[in-house]
This record gives C-alpha cells, structure tokens and sequence, in this order.
C-alpha cells in the first residue's frame, strides 16, 4: 500500500470546495435569461379536477405560462414509469396507473401538481399561483394501507381492483407449514416499519434549457443517475431523443434513494423550456420536499418464527402489506419484493421460509427506496423475531444467535440468495468485546441506582449490495443492467481522469476512486481526477445507490485499468526494446524482468501519445480504455451492532448511553470515509427509531410536514459511536469490497427497539419509540401485570 | 423598492431590493456568493448561517432591508482566498465532518460563532447542545 | 385535519334581536375578521371573501357560505367551504343557538371543520388557537353589533 492507496485514511479532495463554499449544487446554477417555475399543487388527498382556469394567472405581471396537465397531454408529453416489473402469485402483471407529471383529470395526493406558472421571477410566479382557479371535487381518501383492500375502500385507479398493485410472494409455504406443526416455540410478532421522509438537506431542483439550433436539451438536476433519467425521459416520457438530451448532475447535497427517482418537475422544467424558449429553473421548497419527494418504508407486517427444543430455528413466515402511495415511483416495487423477501434468511440458517407481500396504492405521497431499502424492514423482522424468541424461551440473544449463525460458505437460502462469504461469529464476539456485554448486569445495577432502566439489544443484520448482476435481476422482473462503466483517460503528462457512471452526492468518490488508481498506477493522489454526473463526459452509468459505487463502480475502474496496464506495457516494450511479455509494472515504473532497464509512468505515457517508438500499423496510439463491469454476485456485508439505553421510567425518555457497531464490508479503500458512512447511517437509524415518522391524517393530509413536526436526530441524540469492523473480502469482485454506505441504516432501527424493549420489559412497541410512547408501552406492561 | 447598503466579506455593497428578498436571497442571487444554502423554509436546519455583526444569524429568517448596514460574513469570507484555510474549515476537513458538502457552509459558520462565544475548550455535551441552538440538522 | 371547537357568549340583547343580527349579511361581514365580501348569491347563500392568516400561511379564501335548519328565533347551521389557492382549503360549520338568559341571550356555537393543503401542513398546531382567537374577535364585534340600535 503507498500512502494514498488502498486502505489509507486520506482526507477528502472535494472537502476543499466544499468548506470554502465552493461547490456547485443545482441551486447555485444560473443560465442566462432563466426564469422561473412554480408549482400548484393539489392540497386535497383525492379530488376531481373539474376546472382550471388560468386566465387571471397568465395577465399577471411577468408571466410567461400557465401549464396544466390538458397542454401536457396536448402535447404527448409521457408518463412516469416504474422500472421494475414484479408478478403476482397468480402469474398476472402489477397494475401500474398512468403517472403523468402533471394530474390530469384527478388529483391523487395532496401535493400532486395541478398546474406550473412559469414567471421572470419566483416570486412573481408565486404571485401569479394564487389567480389560478382550480374547481375540484372531492372524493374520498384512503392514508390507510392496511385499509386499502377493504370492501368500500376508496377506489384510486381504474386499473387496480382493491387498490392491489401485486400480491407476491416468495419461498415454500408447504415446508413452512410443516415445520411450524412440529415447531416446540413459535414467536409471533405485528409490526409497522413507520413511514419516513427522506430530507436530504439539499431540496430537489432542476434547471431544464432549450437549444433550438441544434434542438436539444440540457437539465441540471439533483439527481443519483443521470444516465437513468435521461434514458426514462427519452424512451418513456419522450421528451428528446437519448442523443438530444443531456443530463448533468452537479454537486447533490446528499440522496439516501430520494434522489434516484426521475420526478415530475424535471420533466415540467424540460418541457417548458421548450415552450417558452428560456432556460426554466425550479428549487424545492422544504415544504415541497416533504409533499412530494418519495417517502420511505411504510410496511405492516405479521411475521412469525418457529424454534425447535434447541432453539433453533426452523422457519419463518411474513406477511406484509406495503404502502406504495398514489403513484409507482421508479423502483417503488422492487422495493418490498426483491430487496426485502430475499434478506429474511438473516446471518440465519433457517431451512424454510415464506413471504407474502400485497402492495397497495393509498392517497399519500409515492413511496420508493430510501437508505437501506427493503432490507431495514428485512432486518428488523427477523432480528425482533429473534430477539424475542431469546426472551421467550429464556435463552441469552447472543448464545440464541450463535446457535442459529449460517457457519459453512458459500450458503444458499431458501429465498434466491447466495451468500459468499461471511464471518458472522467474527463480527458478534469482536462486538461483545467492545460493548463489555459482561459488564452490562453491573451497569444495568447502577443505572437503577439512578431511577434509570437500562436495556441492551442486537442487531446481527446482512444486507445484499452491489446492486446487481444483470441477468438475474432481469430474471426477476428489473428494466435495465445494474452493470456499471469507467473510463480511464491517460494524459500525455501522466496525469488521470476517471470517467464513472457513479454519481457522488456525499460517498467521497472522487477520493476513494483516485486512491485505488493511484496505488496501481503509482502516481500521487493529485495526479488524479475523478468525473462524474454528465451525460455528456461519461458515455453511461446507472449511478449511486444500494451501496454499490465500490463493489461494482470501483471494480469497473480495476477492469478498465488492467487495459490500461496492458496497453502501457506494450509501449514500455517499445521503449525498451523489450518483449511485452518481459515487462513488469510496479511501483509506477516498467521495467524489464531482471535488468535494470526501466522507464517511469510519465515516460511511457508521454511515447503513447508521440508514438515515436512505435508503428501505427503495430500499436495504436494514445492510451485510454474504457469498462463496463457486470457483478457475478450481491455482496453481503454483515455485522453486528449493540445498542444500550437507559429509560426514564417517569418520563419515558430514552438515551443511548453506548453503540457498538462492528461491520464486514470485506476490503475498505479509505476507512475515514467508511466510519463516515457508518456514523450516517446509524444517524438515520436512531432516527427511524425514536424520532421520525411520517404521519397522514385519515383524509389524506401530511400533518408532519415540516421540520417543526418531523423530527430529525441531532447530534445530541447520539453518543460517541465505537465503530470497528472485521474483514472477509468478497469473492465475488476484484478488490473483495462489500459496500458499506447503508448498513448503518439497516443495522441500527432494531438494534434500539431491542434495547428499549429490554429496558421496559415489554415487546409491545412502535416506531418511532418517543417518550410518550415508551412512557404508554410502561403503563401498559404495569396495567397487564396488575391485571395478572 | 428600499435600497440596502451592507459590508460582505469587507467589501462594500448596495442594491435595491423587493421588501419581501430574505438576506440568503441576497447573498445568493445578487451577490452571487452560492455558497451558503437553503436547507429549509421553517428555519431549522441551519444550512444558511451567516455571520451579521459577527453573530450566527440564519440568513432565511431575516430581510435584507432589516440589517441595513450590517457587517456580513459568509463562508467564502472567512478566510482569504488565496491563503490557508481558517482553523474551522481544516479542522472540518481534518476531522471529517462532512459528506455532500450542502449544509457545511453553515455548520462551519455556527461553529466558528460556537467558538467565539465559548472559547476553544469546550466538551462533547457542549458542543452538541450548542450546535443544537442556532439548529444544524445532522444528516 | 379534523378541528372542532365550541364556546358560549352571553350577548345584552334579547333572541329576537340576535336572530335578526345573525341573519344580516352586513354585520356578519362587519364581524366577520379579514372580510372584505359578503354577499348574499341566492336566499340563504352568500359568497365570501376573507384574508385569513395562520401562522407562516396567509391567504385570501374565497367561497360560499349557507345558512340551513333555521329555526327562528331559536338556532341554525353556518357551514361554508373555501379555496385559499396555494394555502390550502377549508370547510366546516357551526352549530349557533340562541337562549334567554340573565335578561339577555346566551349565543352557543359548536364547530367542526376541516382544513387541508398548506394550512394543515405547516398551520396545524396553530389552527385551533388561531380559531380560538377569530371566534372571540368575531363576538367582540357581534356583541357591539347586538346592542347597536337597528
């Protein structure tokens, strides 16, 4: 390892632009003659749209447009699609509704956009917004998922009885009924993953602008995946052909999966650029954000476990309804389907499973992937399950666990997957080490001292990443290849630009990327730039999500620059009169096997581009490749995490008075950045946990739609985090990495819950655990005992 | 339309203004200085800290014909561009304390405000209350 | 959102003045704060127009406004409902009656109304003291108006 390779804690490159104010988000964008957009947007959860009138709206001062969703459809203008076709256990196909950017005819959810005025300045936009007239009729909301397939539920779309999108299911429900008849325990457990609003703290924004002379548009857009969006706005929405239409995705101020997903206003900004002939410009209001940018989690789940006399476990069964909101979002299916059902093994052998997952369309917000996507709700039902067997049969949750580890490699589940590699009894002892789990009936016997219960809880989560081998995600349903590219561009000066089809909204990839090209190059960290999000530069990607940037984006880079070694190794040959086969890089320095013959990196990429020591007819010169790279595998990191609390038994407060985490993310480029990631995501954990919850009245209204009602964890909300990791590299990439930007998020949820519920002595409570309902889960658990 | 007249960043400015523009608007749209951002439009997220009179103040809550001759400091004015760093920025960058980048601006002014209430030493609870205060979102 | 709220206010005028105070589309919209329209379109039906804030939300409401069950002099039902554009909408109504008490008339009102858009997003936990406070600075001016000689 050099000192800015490969395993090396190296600060930031991008940190210098970001702490002097520097970056460039879409916000800070300005294009010459832009113009503004503003959106009116449904403030009822289900209405007719009778009528619009504009008229007044458009003889306001600056007013260059008043569109609605009729001049959208005048002028073909697609719909939104959702990307990922699941089946239903009968064999027939998701009832995906027409989704088109602006509601056309009915209004689905309070925040769906009626109509744009598009104005010389925002305010006067916003001005004009207030003329506009819209004539609705009311219909009756459905917020309820678990209310969706009732008789007499409101209907939403024509096309999907019973508000039932797909009822899926996955595993063999004979074997698990068998095992469960001669199961000695069962733990049976009812659960809402609670709804949560994404927040990246930058809102969403796009600036669309018109070429006229050579026809084609540009979008500055906050997104994850410029290729994506370009290739749904182009094939589906229709608004350029791919090669008319450049996507640039500048600096994102962070994602989490809400920033995946191709959204009505990029089309709206693209489509009215065109019409009004100047560049149109839109920023989210955090209100906005909350209304419209898709919505995470929203699962109600029954799930049961069965044990044997050894507390081993036999199998498992779930049964969950998903909430997809009012619209399918981009991957909004696979969400509760493939990255969900197929996470329920755990770190668990456990010989049968099933899972039945009926998705539903409700009046609220569309709901699509958010950090962890699938596999917090996966976590979190079999690590409860687990965790309350323990305390069930009276066994200790980490013997119960070790019992019940998958120990041989590599283990296929009962549910697709195929784990390679793992070390799960690795991650536990390393974590009850750290946390002093031996020590906790002292500090449990001191907090009670103080009036305090005090309460430990686990969570032993797995996660698949490296989003994804392409043939078998095509298998199952998904659009496009979750392959990734890379290109490695050599300057004649020796200096490096990586070309990626990732996309950095906070990964620190223009770091982590130029670290693994500057150990197998040899050359120093500064000599290489990272560039990203451009449709234009980088020829494609399916950009940043599910962890997968450096399992398969840093394995396209490796791909691309073992051509490149190879390639360099011929023009070597060359200059030193040598047989290619002969030639050894390392170090930055070709040299010729046991001479001291030898040329340095700058040399030879120097005689690439002068080709004075070649022919042209035997060598081409230059020295650039490109890759694209098709993982064989998910990844599966996995880890251990421990949380301990102490509850106020008077108010029902809990604080986290200690976290462990202990996580296998294989091999790890720069480990500051991977802390990083780790404290992030167990932020947004604790967070799910005890403070955030997306709350719809039963009319369909957001009642916590701001910050003032949504809480966000602070930093006081955290203690200082014990982060440590173990390390067993994947087989399945040529670097060994796992990926690690979600595991905190999927790790951490239960791990509070467990804690709590051991604190107060009670299994009976809901995310987000805040004091008022620790403090009911209390007085309940005290009623039940009197009662007994 | 009122005219302003402020000092940002040591140097001289006016403008006039519609009564409703917030000072970020200013910053961002007339003095082109994007580097202090909008986060949120119910100020709690702190992503707009400025320093007015050399106080943490959040740009979004205050028009810009409010402060009429105030001093301004913003991000890209705390240090000299063409020198090193301030402490707060390397200290930021040192210790990793931050990702996207968005809010940075913000919290590096709130600290740099933290400091020059409290003094260098201060403890973890401290710092983590007092960054509560003027309100900066962890994520 | 569901909000509901219900108060009395002991008025110096006897019922049959009250009644005809409460009928008169001029004192409602004399009382009536932030209203700037008040006009009967057909025999119990007015249009209106108020400017309304709550909290950060303001917004001009526009709508119809009904009178029904009338029982006169005794009680009747006030309901309307309006669209304050980019603020959101309301709707509801109340409960008014009328009894004779301490030489006068105790006015009793009982509300339930819904709001939605903006209003509830960010208005919610103001709306039911924002309520509170344009209920008490309507009866300020309708029990001034009551004992205003016709």
């Amino acid at each position: 390892m050099n000192a800015t390779g490969i395993g090396a804690a190296v600060r930031r490159k991008e940190d210098q632009r970001f702490v002097t104010g520097k970056g460039h988000y879409t916000d800070d964008v300005n294009r010459p003659g832009q113009c503004h957009a503003y959106f009116l947007r449904s403030p009822h959860a289900h209405a007719r749209i009778k009528r619009i009138e504009t008229k007044a709206a458009a003889a306001m001062p600056g007013v260059l447009a008043v569109l609605t969703g009729v001049e959208l459809a005048a002028d073909k203008i697609g719909n939104l699609i959702c990307g990922w076709m699941i089946t239903s256990k009968d064999g027939s196909q998701m009832k995906m509704a027409a989704h088109p950017a602006i509601a056309h005819g009915k209004a689905n959810y309070v925040g769906d956009p009626v109509a744009v005025v598009v104005a010389e300045t925002l305010a006067q936009a916003k001005d004009a917004a207030e003329k506009v007239n819209v004539d609705y009729e009311l219909l009756p909301a459905l917020a309820d998922p678990a209310k969706a397939q009732s008789e007499g539920a409101p209907q939403i779309h024509e096309i999907a009885a019973r508000n039932t999108i797909y009822q899926w299911h996955l595993g063999e429900a004979k074997a698990v009924e068998v095992a469960f008849n001669s199961a000695k325990h069962v733990t049976k457990l009812d659960f809402i993953n609670n709804r949560l609003v994404p927040n990246a703290i930058e809102p969403r924004a796009a600036i669309g602008e018109y070429d006229s002379g050579s026809e084609s548009l540009t979008l500055w857009n906050t997104t994850q995946n410029p290729h994506v969006a370009r290739l749904v706005m182009s094939a589906f929405v229709g608004l350029a052909p791919e090669h008319k239409l450049r996507v640039i995705a500048p600096d994102v101020g962070g994602g989490f999966g809400s920033k995946i997903f191709i959204y009505p206003e990029e089309v709206v900004c693209l489509w009215a650029a065109r019409k009004v002939g100047r560049p149109v410009k839109w920023v989210a209001e955090r209100s906005e954000a909350f209304l419209t940018d898709a919505h995470g989690r929203d699962h109600v789940t029954h799930a049961e476990m069965a044990f044997d006399a050894e507390g081993k476990a036999t199998a498992l069964r779930v049964k969950t309804i998903a909430n997809l909101g009012a619209y399918m979002s981009t991957f909004s299916s696979s969400v509760p389907t493939y990255l969900y059902g197929t996470l329920l093994s755990g770190q668990y052998e456990i010989p049968a499973i099933y899972c039945e997952v009926d998705a539903v369309y409700t009046n609220t917000v569309p709901v699509d992937a958010y950090r962890g996507a699938g596999r917090p709700e996966a976590t979190f039902v079999v690590e409860r399950l687990i965790e309350v067997g323990a305390r069930e049969m009276g066994i200790d949750p980490a013997d119960l666990r070790k019992k019940n580890f998958i120990k041989n490699f590599p283990h296929q589940t009962p549910v697709i997957m195929t784990y390679d590699a793992g070390d799960y009894h690795a991650s536990l002892k390393k974590a009850l080490e750290v946390a002093d789990y031996g020590g906790f009936g002292k500090r449990k016997r001191e907090s009670a001292r103080h009036d305090k219960l005090r309460g430990i809880g686990f969570s032993t989560y797995i996660e698949a990443c490296g989003i994804a081998p392409s043939q078998a995600v095509g298998s199952l349903g998904c659009g496009v290849g979750l392959w990734e590219s890379a290109e490695v561009r050599v300057n004649p000066t020796g200096t490096v630009e990586v070309l990626t089809g990732c996309h950095q909204h906070g990964q620190g990839h223009e770091t982590t990327f130029a670290q693994v090209v500057s150990e197998r190059l040899g050359i120093p960290l500064e000599n290489v730039s990272v560039l990203h999000g451009d449709t234009d530069k980088v020829q494609f990607g399916m950009g940043t999500y599910g962890s997968r940037s450096g399992a398969v984006g840093i394995s396209a880079i490796v791909k691309a620059l073992d051509k490149i070694e190879a390639k360099a190794k011929k023009v070597a040959a060359h200059m030193l009169e040598a047989a290619e086969g002969d030639i050894v890089f390392a170090d930055g320095k070709f040299t010729v096997a046991g001479t001291d013959k030898s040329s340095a990196w700058g040399e030879v990429a120097l005689n690439a581009y002068t080709a004075h020591k070649f022919a042209g007819q035997e060598l081409e010169p230059g020295l650039k490749e490109g890759a694209f790279y098709d993982p064989t595998n998910f990844t599966f990191p996995a880890g251990c995490h421990i949380c301990e609390v102490e509850v106020d038994p008077q108010t029902g407060e809990s604080e986290i008075v200690a976290w462990t985490a202990v996580d296998d993310f294989g091999t790890v480029i720069n480990p500051m950045i991977v802390e990083g990631q780790v404290h992030g995501g167990i932020a947004q954990g604790v967070g799910q946990a005890l403070l955030e919850g997306a709350v719809y009245d039963k009319d369909g209204q957001l009642v916590t739609g701001s910050l003032m009602d949504y809480c966000m964890p602070r930093a006081h909300d955290l203690p200082a985090l014990k982060v440590e990791m173990t390390r067993t590299p994947s087989p399945s990439n040529p670097l060994g990495i796992k990926g690690c930007g979600e595991a905190g998020a999927i790790a951490a949820p239960v791990a509070v819950i467990n804690a709590i519920t051991d604190a107060i002595g009670s299994e009976d409570l809901a995310m987000p655990a805040t004091a008022q309902a620790v403090w009911q889960a209390l007085q309940k658990a005290q009623d039940r005992r009197k009662a007994a | 339309m009122p005219a302003v007249a402020l000092t940002v960043n040591g140097k001289p400015v006016t403008g006039d203004v519609d009564p409703r523009t917030l000072l970020v608007q200013f910053l961002r749209e007339n003095l082109r200085l994007t580097g202090t951002h909008v986060g949120c439009d119910t100020s709690q997220c702190g992503a707009c800290v400025v320093h007015v009179d050399g106080k943490a103040v959040k740009a979004c809550t205050v028009f810009v014909w409010q402060i009429d001759g105030a001093n301004i400091t913003t991000i890209e004015g705390l240090a000299d561009p063409n020198g090193p760093l301030h402490p707060m920025q390397e200290a930021f960058r040192e210790h990793h304390g931050l990702q996207c980048g968005y809010c940075t601006p913000g919290m590096i002014m709130t600290a740099v405000d933290m400091v020059n209430r409290k003094g260098h030493d201060l403890d973890d609870p401290t710092i983590a209350i007092s960054a509560a205060a003027p309100a900066t979102i962890t994520s | 959102m569901a909000m509901t709220m219900n108060g009395q206010v002991q008025l110096s005028a006897s019922r049959e003045v009250v009644w005809a105070k409460l009928n008169d589309p001029e004192v409602l919209k004399s009382c009536i704060p932030g209203s700037e329209q008040f006009d009967r379109i057909a025999g119990n039906e007015f249009q209106a127009v108020a400017t309304v804030k709550v909290g950060p939300v303001k917004a001009r409401w526009k709508g119809k406004v009904r009178l029904s069950d009338l029982d006169p002099p005794n009680s009747y039902r006030i309901s309307g409902e309006g669209e304050g554009g980019v603020a959101g909408f309301a709707k509801g109504g109340a409960k008014v009656s009328l009894s004779d008490k301490d030489g006068g008339t105790l006015l009793t009102y009982d509300v339930e109304a819904q709001i939605g858009g903006k209003l509830a997003q960010l208005g919610q936990r103001l709306i039911n003291s924002a309520a509170k406070k344009t209920a008490d600075d309507f009866f300020i001016k309708f029990a001034a108006a009551v004992t205003q000689p016709q």
